[in-house]
C-alpha cells in the first residue's frame, strides 16, 4: 500500500507517494530523477548512496523512503547553489580527489556532513568519519587533502570576517 | 608551454563532483524493462528440468532459458567459447546463470525468479586447481570447443582438451638442472594467493535494444567496446556494423569489465522482449561474475654464495574457475614473468590455467603477475637472509638492465628499475642489512619491520589501437577514440597528447566516449595500454593534422614547412612571431572561408608474439618496472598487522600528467594492501561464503597507512608518445611481498607464504617457531 509523505529535498518541499518497501535511494533515483547517489553494495557499507538527512550523512540504500516524512534531505544535486559549486565540491575539483567518480557524490556528501558536524577536524577525525565511504580507485590521499583544504579555507574566511582586534 | 608533463586538471571533474556524470545504470530508455538473473545454487550439477512457464503466465514477464537460444550461438568467450548465455546442460559454479527475466519493474522480475522451477542432479565438485588436476577428477569441459584465435597473442599457449587444464604456457632458457647443480644453495618453496574480487564500486550494468532494422544497440559498462561488438556480432551472426556498443563513464573495472559479461544476456533478452532491457546486478552477483585467479606457485632457485641467481624453475597454477574467460592469457603472462626482473642464466617457467567449479577468473589489475611476484620476491628475502646479505644488495646484483634479454628473448628497453629501487630505499630509510632486523617499540608485544620488493610486468602484445582526430575551422579538435574513461584519466591524458601533437591549447581538445558506430577499433582499455597504444595513435593522428596546417601555411607565408611552428593554436614563422596565422585563417586560405575540417587517423599495432613451442619471441611492446617498500607493525599477541608506511616507485617512461600517475598508482597500492592483509573470497565446497561487502572488506581510510607515497621514474620509451609507457598496474605487484618481507623482518625471519596475512596465520607461524 503506497503512502503519501511530505519531505524536503534540496530545499524544496515535496509531497510524494511511496511504497512502504522502497528505499530512499530508489525513490531519489527512479522517481525523482536524482541520479547522483548510486548503489554500490546495497547493504550500507560502501557509502556511494550517501545523502544528508537533517544534515547527517545516511546510507540512502538502507533508509526506507517512508522515513523521510518530515525530514530534510540534501543530495549531491542540492549542494551547489545557482550553478556555483560548494566549497567541498571545489576542493574535490582542485585536489582532483576522484578517479572513476562513482563513489564521489557519496564521498562529497559524507564530507558535507563532517564539516557541518565538526568544522575543524584533524586528520584522524577525517579518516574516522570517512571510513564508511569506500573508493577502490584508492583516491583517499587526495580526499583527505581536499577536506583539509576546505577546513583551512573556512578558518581563513572566519578570521578575515572577524572584527579587527582593538 | 608544453602540456606534456603538466598536472592538467581532469576534464571529467565538473561532471564527477556534481553527480552529473552518467554511468550505465543512470540511463533510462523509453519502454525499458528491468532484468534479474536466476543463478545456480549448486557448484556443479546437471540441469534436469527448467520451467519458467509459471513466471511468464502469472507475472507476464519475459524469460530466457536454454530453450530460447535459437538462431544464435549460445556460447561465448574471448578465447574459448565455453560459457553459455544461460545454463544449457549443466551449471558449473554456484552463481552460474540459469535463466533471466525481464519485467516492467525490478521487484516483479525478482518475484518471477521464485516462480522458475529448476531440478538439479548434483555432480562432483572440484574447488581448487590441485584437485582439478588430480587423477580421476571430474572433467568440467569434456567436449571442449576449439579455441578461437580472437587475439594474435593467444597463438602462444597450448590448449588442452582432455583434462581440466585449459591451457599451458612454457618457456625455458639454458639448462635449469645444470644450473641447480652449479649452485651453492637451493631454495624451494610453495606460495599461494587466494581468489579475490575486483571491488569496482559500480556493479556491472548493461542495456540492450534492437532497432527495427535488425541492429543491436548496447550501452554497457565495459573496458573493451570493440571486442564486445565483435563477440556480439559473432553470437548473433551479424556484420559488425549491425552492432553498436556505447560506453558512458565506467565506475571502475580493474579488469572485471573486460570481455563479455552481461552483454550477451541483455542482447538475447531484448531480442525476445522486443523492448530495451536493462540489467544492473547486485554486489553479491558481482562476486559471481569475475574474480582474480587464485594461484599456487612452486618456485625453486639456485644461488651462488656471492648472491648470483643461477637457475630458477617455477610452476604456477592459476585457478580460472568455471569458464576460461581471459585466463589463458593471464596464466601465460604470469608464466613468463615468474622469473622476476632478474638476470638468471637458467630458467624453466611453466604456467597452467585450470578449470574448477568456482566463479570465472579473468583479468585483474596486475594480470597474473602479483601471484608470481608474491612468490619470487618473498623467496628473494629468504635467500638474502640465508646468505647473510642485504636484500637490496642481492637484488641489485641480479637486476635486469637496459638492453638485457628477457627470458622470452625480448630485448628490454626503458628499464629504470635500479632508480625505482633507489627511490624506495631512500624513501623508506633502508640502511642495509641492519634494516632486516626487528625494530623494537615501546609497546610490549609490538614489533616493527621494513621490507621491499621489485617487479616486472608486460602489456598485451601484439595489440591494436586506432585513433581519429578532427580539427574544426574554429581551431577546436575532437579525438574519436574507443578508449574508456574508467577513472584513469584517459580523457585528460589523451587530450594532452593531441593538444601537444597539433599545437593547440588544451581546452580546445575534446575526447569522445566510445561509440563503435563512430569511434575506431581499440583492443581494450586494460593492460595499462591506453596512454602507450592509444596515445601513440592519437599523437600520430594529431601530427597528420599539424602537417596539413603547416603545408597550407607554408604556401601562404612562402616559407618552408621546417621554418614554421604551431604554438597555442597559431601557426607562425619561427623567430618571427609577427608573421602568424590563426587556424580559422588557415582554413580560409584552404577552403575560401572558415569552414570544413581537417582529419588525421592512425591505426597502431604493436608488434610481437611468442612461439607456442618455445615460448620465445617478443612478449611485450613495453615493460613496466616498479619497486615497493613498507614498514609494518605486528602485534605479536593478536597477530594483527598494521602497515605504517607504504611507498612505491614506478618507471612511467614519461609522465604525461604526473598527478594522475601518482593517484592511479595509489589505487594499485591500496588494492595490493587489501590483498596482502585481508582480502580473500572464501568457498565452502564451492559455495561462496563472503560474497558481500559486509563480509568481504575493501581497504577503507582506516586501513590507509600514515605514509602512503607514490614516486615516478622516467626512462623514456622510444615508441611511447613523448616517451610515455603504461603504469596503471605497475605499483600493484611488489606491495604485497614488500609487506610480507617487512613482516618477516619484524618477526626475525618468520616467513608466511600464504596470502592474505591474516592474524591467525601470523599467530600460527609464531607458535610453530616457538615464538609465541
Amino acid at each position: 500500500m503506497k503512502r503519501p509523505i511530505t519531505t524536503t529535498i534540496n530545499e524544496r518541499t515535496r509531497d510524494i507517494v511511496v511504497a512502504p518497501n522502497r528505499t530512499l535511494l530508489e525513490v531519489l533515483r527512479d522517481e525523482l530523477g536524482l541520479r547522483g547517489a548510486v548503489e554500490g553494495c546495497g547493504v550500507g557499507v560502501c557509502g556511494s548512496c550517501t545523502v544528508l538527512v537533517d544534515d547527517r550523512p545516511v546510507s540512502s540504500c538502507l533508509m526506507l523512503a517512508t522515513n523521510a516524512e518530515g525530514r530534510t534531505i540534501t543530495t549531491i544535486e542540492g549542494v551547489s547553489r545557482d550553478g556555483e559549486l560548494s566549497p567541498v565540491q571545489r576542493a574535490f575539483l582542485e585536489q582532483q580527489a576522484f578517479q572513476c567518480g562513482f563513489c564521489t557524490p557519496g564521498m562529497i556528501m559524507a564530507v558535507e556532513g563532517l564539516i557541518r558536524e565538526n568544522p575543524n577536524p584533524d586528520e584522524a577525525e577525517i579518516r574516522d568519519y570517512l571510513s564508511g565511504n569506500l573508493c577502490r580507485c584508492g583516491t583517499y590521499s587526495a580526499v583527505i587533502a581536499a577536506v583539509q583544504s576546505v577546513v583551512v579555507q573556512a578558518r581563513a574566511e572566519t578570521e578575515n570576517s572577524r572584527p579587527a582586534a582593538h | 608551454m608544453s602540456v606534456i608533463g603538466a598536472d592538467a586538471p581532469r576534464v571529467d571533474g565538473p561532471a564527477k563532483v556534481t553527480g552529473a556524470a552518467q554511468y550505465t545504470a543512470d540511463i533510462v530508455l523509453p519502454g525499458m524493462l528491468h532484468a534479474k538473473v536466476l543463478r545456480s545454487t549448486m557448484p556443479h550439477a546437471r540441469l534436469v528440468r527448467i520451467d519458467a512457464s509459471a513466471a511468464e503466465r502469472e507475472l507476464g514477464v519475459v524469460t530466457i532459458t536454454r530453450d530460447d537460444l535459437t538462431g544464435m550461438d549460445p556460447y561465448y568467450g574471448p578465447v574459448v567459447k565455453d560459457q553459455p548465455i544461460v545454463g544449457i546442460d549443466r551449471v558449473l559454479f554456484a552463481g552460474d546463470v540459469i535463466a533471466v527475466v525481464a519485467a516492467e519493474a525490478r521487484d516483479i522480475a525478482e518475484e518471477a525468479l521464485d516462480l522458475i522451477e529448476v531440478e538439479y542432479e548434483p555432480l562432483p565438485v572440484v574447488t581448487d586447481s590441485d584437485a582439478a588436476m588430480a587423477e580421476g577428477a571430474p572433467v568440467l569441459h569434456a567436449a571442449r570447443r576449439t579455441p578461437q584465435v580472437t587475439f594474435p597473442d593467444m597463438k602462444s599457449v597450448h590448449f588442452q582438451t582432455d583434462s581440466n587444464v585449459c591451457s599451458v604456457y612454457h618457456v625455458e632458457r639454458g639448462d635449469v638442472e645444470a644450473g641447480f647443480a652449479d649452485a651453492d644453495e637451493l631454495f624451494e618453496d610453495v606460495y599461494s594467493v587466494p581468489t579475490i574480487q575486483h571491488g569496482h564500486i559500480e556493479p556491472h550494468a548493461s542495456i540492450a535494444y534492437w532497432e527495427p532494422s535488425g541492429k543491436l544497440v548496447v550501452h554497457t559498462s565495459t573496458q573493451n567496446p570493440s571486442v564486445i561488438r565483435t563477440q556480439l556480432a559473432d553470437l548473433f551472426g551479424l556484420p559488425e556494423t549491425s552492432v553498436r556498443v556505447i560506453v558512458p563513464y565506467v565506475g571502475g573495472g580493474y579488469g572485471a569489465k573486460t570481455y563479455p559479461k552481461l552483454e550477451p544476456i541483455v542482447a538475447a533478452l531484448s531480442r525476445k522482449a522486443r523492448r530495451p532491457v536493462s540489467l544492473v546486478i547486485s554486489r553479491e552477483e558481482v562476486f559471481m561474475t569475475a574474480v582474480r585467479h587464485a594461484a599456487s606457485v612452486r618456485i625453486k632457485t639456485g644461488v651462488r654464495c656471492d648472491g648470483t641467481l643461477v637457475a630458477r624453475r617455477v610452476v604456477a597454477t592459476y585457478d580460472t574457475g568455471a569458464y576460461a574467460d581471459i585466463g589463458p592469457r593471464t596464466a601465460k603472462n604470469g608464466g613468463y614473468s615468474a622469473g622476476g626482473p632478474y638476470r638468471i642464466e637458467h630458467q624453466d617457467l611453466t604456467s597452467y590455467c585450470v578449470y574448477t567449479n568456482k566463479p570465472p577468473a579473468g583479468a585483474f589489475r596486475g594480470f597474473g603477475v602479483p601471484q608470481v611476484c608474491w612468490a619470487y620476491e618473498s623467496q628473494m628475502d629468504d635467500i638474502a637472509r640465508r646468505l647473510g646479505m642485504d636484500p637490496v644488495e642481492l637484488r641489485k646484483r641480479n637486476l635486469i638492465q637496459e638492453n638485457d634479454l628477457f627470458v622470452t628473448g625480448d630485448r628490454l628497453v626503458s628499464v629504470g628499475l635500479d632508480k625505482c629501487l633507489d627511490q624506495v630505499v631512500e624513501a623508506i630509510g633502508w640502511r642495509g642489512i641492519e634494516s632486516t632486523r626487528p625494530i623494537e617499540t615501546d609497546r610490549p608485544g609490538f614489533v616493527r619491520g621494513l621490507g621491499l620488493a621489485v617487479m616486472i610486468k608486460s602489456t598485451m602484445t601484439p595489440s591494436n589501437s586506432a585513433a581519429s582526430v578532427r580539427l574544426n575551422a574554429d581551431g577546436s579538435a575532437t579525438l574519436l577514440t574507443s578508449s574508456v574513461e574508467i577513472g584513469q584519466g584517459s580523457h585528460t591524458g589523451l587530450a594532452q597528447i593531441v593538444a601537444e601533437a597539433i599545437g593547440l591549447p588544451l581546452d580546445r581538445v575534446s575526447v569522445t566516449f566510445p561509440d563503435t558506430d563512430f569511434t575506431p577499433y581499440d583492443q581494450s582499455t586494460s593492460s595499462s595500454r591506453t596512454i602507450f597504444s592509444m596515445g601513440h595513435a592519437a599523437r600520430q593522428a594529431g601530427i597528420q593534422i599539424r602537417d596539413q596546417l603547416l603545408e597550407i601555411a607554408s604556401g601562404r607565408f612562402e616559407a618552408a614547412v621546417e621554418d614554421l611552428e604551431i604554438v597555442d593554436g597559431s601557426i607562425r614563422v619561427k623567430g618571427v612571431p609577427a608573421q602568424s596565422l590563426t587556424i580559422p585563417q588557415v582554413f580560409t586560405t584552404h577552403f575560401g572561408a572558415a569552414v570544413g575540417s581537417l582529419f588525421g587517423a592512425f591505426d597502431y599495432q604493436t608488434t610481437g608474439g611468442l612461439d607456442p613451442d618455445t615460448g620465445m619471441g617478443k612478449a611485450s611492446a613495453f615493460w613496466f618496472l616498479s619497486a615497493a617498500g613498507a614498514e609494518v607493525e605486528v602485534d605479536t599477541r593478536t597477530g594483527k598487522i598494521r602497515v605504517l608506511r607504504a611507498v612505491t616507485s614506478v618507471d612511467v617512461g614519461k609522465a604525461i600528467n604526473p598527478r594522475q600517475c601518482w593517484l592511479q598508482n595509489e589505487g594499485s597500492m591500496l588494492t595490493a594492501l587489501g590483498s596482502a592483509l585481508f582480502e580473500e573470497m572464501l568457498f565452502d565446497n564451492g559455495q561462496p561464503v563472503n560474497a558481500s561487502f559486509l563480509d568481504y572488506m575493501l581497504p577503507s581510510m582506516e586501513d590507509f597507512p600514515d605514509t602512503f607515497r607514490s614516486m615516478l621514474v622516467e626512462t623514456p620509451h622510444p615508441e611511447g608518445p613523448y616517451g610515455a609507457k603504461g603504469m596503471g598496474e605497475a605499483g600493484l605487484g611488489p606491495v604485497a611481498p614488500a609487506i610480507g618481507n617487512a613482516v618477516a623482518n619484524a618477526l626475525g625471519g618468520v616467513r608466511l607464504r600464504d596470502l592474505p596475512l591474516r592474524p591467525e596465520r601470523v599467530l600460527d607461524a609464531l607458535t610453530k617457531e616457538g615464538l609465541q
